[in-house]
């Protein structure tokens, strides 16, 4: 399947954007992120703490809309999806 | 009106436009480029959401405040010090709901839009910090 990968501002700074990604079935919203971000440690240890979890501050969301931090490790990713991981917006 | 684009707006334009002739008053809000040491700020949005995000903050507000007409136009790209960010315009029967609408709608979009700006200075840049414990979306 085929899954989009967008980050924004300091992310996407680190890590790229719109990246085309080929996941297996079964796979969770975080172990995706974290497969993607775990090829720059620059970029990954800016969405990831210690523990491997997301930073409390970093915003996901799949097809428009948030998903909560807790939810990302059970949430599996779909053929199609867009998932977007950024900081905390600072428009206006 | 709701957009983000690259381009400055005639705001001369969009004040006569929203006027009714029920209209009473009109807010504009212009969000500008301040010069803190920096060189030009740069603005990123994540397009596919923050469009829909300002339609909805522009309808609550039209509700909430009984407005009579609501342009919002926030900017992306490199802009210069002194230059346009973000545009407000509403308009109203009386100033107390003008103000009010105008104050909501800037408020929200700074809690809940997804832009982001990077403050470019002579020695690189640096991402002007979001609102923790916000961000885009609803809990």
């Amino acid at each position: 399947m085929t899954v989009k990968l967008r980050f924004f501002a300091r992310f996407r700074e680190l890590l790229g954007t719109d990246l085309i990604t080929n996941p297996n079935t079964g796979t969770t919203l975080l172990a995706l992120v974290k497969e993607i971000a775990g090829t720059k440690k620059e970029g990954y240890d800016a969405i990831f703490d210690e523990h491997g979890m997301f930073r409390e501050f970093v915003i996901v969301m799949r097809n428009g809309k948030r998903v909560e931090l807790a939810d990302a490790a059970t949430v599996l990713v779909a053929d199609g999806d867009e998932i977007a991981v950024f900081p905390p917006v600072a428009g206006g | 009106m709701i957009r983000i684009q690259t381009d400055d707006v005639d705001i001369g334009a969009l004040i006569t436009a929203a006027k009714t002739p029920e209209t009473g008053a009109v807010v504009v809000f212009d969000g500008i480029v301040r010069n803190d040491g920096i060189t030009e700020m740069e603005l990123e949005a994540y397009e596919d959401v923050a469009v829909p995000e300002l339609e909805k903050i522009a309808m609550a507000a039209t509700e909430q405040f009984h407005l009579q007409h609501v342009d919002i136009v926030h900017r992306i790209g490199r802009l210069s010090v002194g230059e346009n960010i973000l545009i407000i315009v509403v308009s109203a029967g009386h100033r107390p709901d003008a103000y009010a609408g105008s104050r909501y709608i800037i408020e929200e979009i700074k809690k809940s839009v997804p832009v982001w700006k990077k403050e470019l200075t002579k020695d690189g840049g640096r991402w002007v910090p979001g609102e923790h414990g916000h961000g885009s979306g609803h809990h």
